[in-house]
């Protein structure tokens, strides 16, 4: 599976879109992706506050890491689930790298406007002959954080794979 | 005896609580004992305990049990034909750069919902689709699940069940408690958009989360046409602008989302089998509807009024001020199935209050309808709290911490209301 295909199953899995084209959804992964690379690849300092937690993996979700106002917590013992699943699948991917990745994803939404990525989805929320509303397009952020990480953590596989395979999709 | 009938109803929040038997069946056996302690007779009066508390009590509150029967119809219907989905997928569509908009968005179609049906159902209807796109824009699960909740509560005081249910419970004319909810539902809208505006002012949080289960797929729907959206103001606007009773308002919305959402061959089928489900959803309230009957015919038998009037106008707060305190500090009865809960034991309390004549009919149906405010949103063992708290991913008891400090000022707002109006 391509990185388009799972940001489209992503997508369909965001409420909102369950009823949405497949074209749709393929194009607004193909933007959204599109907006990562070029993120990854503007020069920012990088900085951002890093804490590091126990505490992300339930019986329910597994929380690899969140960002809150400039403040990004990695949750280790998730991380340690994701290793142990990226073992079993035999991908080389190591704790550190996934760190790297998951710090990486949350630097994203940091960095991203959600304005400017709504822009190029284009949606149309609304349309009055000539005056139409932008509509936001819910998931596509996380598309774009996610082909981010990947850019910028060098991991060996797509953060959109992993997280596909965690919730038991693959 | 009355001591003894109080001893009896403790004895029967206690197996409430531990979950030993299910609110309903508790109830009745509490009725039948509370019936047994007055010394009713068996059989031959219409205050014995065949004819009066099983046969009579059962049905008391037949116009309630129609009117929840109704408001799942319609909720079904609004499931079913995309119009609660299309209502929520709007609001992200136009307030999705903002959290706190996409959170007051969801409240208020919240509020449509708890206004048609009450209770999970109504949860259900605008958290199955809101809970996550609210997540998803960056609303913290608790804030997102609490929201909801929140909103089913704003919108009771405008839900015609609860209406006729306090109506038939406490015997007060419809028009009564319309007045009175009809006052307490801005306090509960402010209040509630206040928690929102609060819980979600903090910023977006986004995480990297998976969820390890995988939720079921939600059914694919079409889009409910715009006019169709406007279903749920449809009872409201005629029981509450042009006074048309409550069976008639709720049959009109029902005619009106079908209208608006199918196809003219395909009504018929729509119709029956979205009635046929709506049942299903309302057993849980009309089995439990059936009980209170019971309990409330039990407790008006005049060996148990005689019994319980003095102890409970003995130890019942006299006085605007009194009235306010004592009932603001005694919410948490209300919660955990506990003895003030409306929709359990607390329809008991109330009779009681109603047939001594402790205090005027609405100064009861403003009491009560304040409690309500509170449990149908904290209580973490109501239903509702239980769906919403989990399909967010938090446990219920964090969604009574974060949302009880706002609900306990709906009610010191319903008590003050209630104190200065009516006492
Ligand atoms: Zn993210």
């Amino acid at each position: 599976m391509t990185d388009v295909d799972l940001a489209v199953r992503l997508l369909r899995t965001t409420p909102t879109h369950e009823n949405r084209p497949e074209s749709q959804l393929r194009e607004w992964a193909g933007k959204a992706l599109a907006y990562g690379d070029e993120l990854a690849g503007i020069e920012d300092d990088g900085e951002i506050r890093v804490v590091d937690r126990e505490g992300g993996a339930g019986s329910r979700e597994l929380l690899l890491a969140e960002h809150h106002r400039g403040t990004v917590t990695v949750y280790s013992d998730s991380l340690r689930r994701v290793e142990e699943l990226a073992r079993a699948k035999g991908w080389p991917v190591t704790r550190e790298a996934l760190r790297t990745a998951a710090v990486a994803h949350e630097l994203a939404h940091h960095l991203l406007d959600v304005r400017e990525l709504n822009r190029r989805l284009g949606h149309t929320a609304l349309r009055f002959g000539p005056v139409r509303v932008r509509g936001h397009v819910a998931g596509a952020e996380e598309i774009a954080a996610h082909r981010f990480a990947h850019r910028r953590s060098g991991l060996a596989v797509s953060p959109l794979l992993i997280t596909t395979a965690l919730a038991g999709g693959n | 005896m009355g001591i003894a009938i109080l001893v009896l109803m403790a004895v029967g929040v206690v197996l409430m609580l531990t979950r030993v038997l299910p609110t309903a069946f508790a109830l009745v056996f509490l009725a039948i004992g509370i019936a047994l302690l007055a010394g009713a007779p068996l059989d031959g009066t219409d205050d014995s305990i065949l004819t009066g508390v099983l046969q009579t009590g059962s049905a008391a509150l037949a116009s309630t049990m129609l009117a929840v029967l109704l408001g799942s119809w319609l909720g079904t219907l609004m499931d079913e034909t995309g119009i609660a989905g299309t209502l929520v997928r709007k609001i992200v569509e136009f307030g999705g750069e903002r959290p706190s908009i996409v959170a007051l968005g969801v409240f208020a179609v919240s509020i449509l919902c708890g206004s048609i049906t009450g209770s999970a159902p109504a949860a259900m209807l605008a958290g199955v689709v809101g809970i996550p796109a609210m997540i998803a824009v960056g609303v913290r699960p608790v804030a997102a699940g609490g929201t909801v909740l929140m909103g089913i509560s704003a919108g009771s005081p405008l839900e015609l069940p609860v209406w006729q249910f306090l109506s038939d419970a406490l015997g007060a004319p419809v028009a009564d408690v319309k007045a009175i909810m009809i006052k307490l539902f801005p306090m509960a809208l402010v209040v509630g958009i206040a928690y929102v505006l609060v819980r979600t002012r903090r910023g977006a949080r986004h995480a990297w989360a998976v969820k390890l289960e995988r939720p079921k797929a939600r059914v694919r729907r079409g889009d409910a046409p715009w006019y169709a959206l406007i279903t749920p103001l449809v009872p409201i606007v005629l029981a509450l602008g042009l006074a048309v009773p409550i069976v008639p308002s709720l049959l009109a919305g029902v005619v009106y989302a079908l209208v608006t959402t199918t196809k003219w061959g395909e009504l018929n089928g729509r119709a029956l089998r979205s009635l046929y489900k709506a049942f299903q959803v309302a057993a849980p309230p009309i089995a439990l509807f059936v009980a209170i009957g019971m309990l409330l015919a039990a407790v008006k038998l005049p060996g148990a009024k005689n019994a319980l009037t003095p102890i409970v106008s003995a130890i019942s707060p006299s006085g605007g001020l009194w009235f306010v305190v004592v009932f603001v500090v005694l919410v948490p009865l209300c919660l955990f199935r506990g003895p003030l809960n409306v929709f359990g034991l607390g329809a008991g309390v109330a009779g009681v209050l109603v047939t001594g004549g402790i205090y005027p009919l609405p100064a009861v149906v403003g009491l009560m309808a304040s409690y309500n405010q509170v449990f149908s949103v904290s209580d973490p063992t109501s239903t509702q709290t239980v769906w919403a708290a989990q399909y967010a991913g938090v446990r219920p008891e964090r969604a009574m911490v974060s949302t009880l400090p706002y609900t306990w000022v709906v009610a010191l707002g319903g008590m003050v209301l209630t104190a200065v109006s009516y006492l």
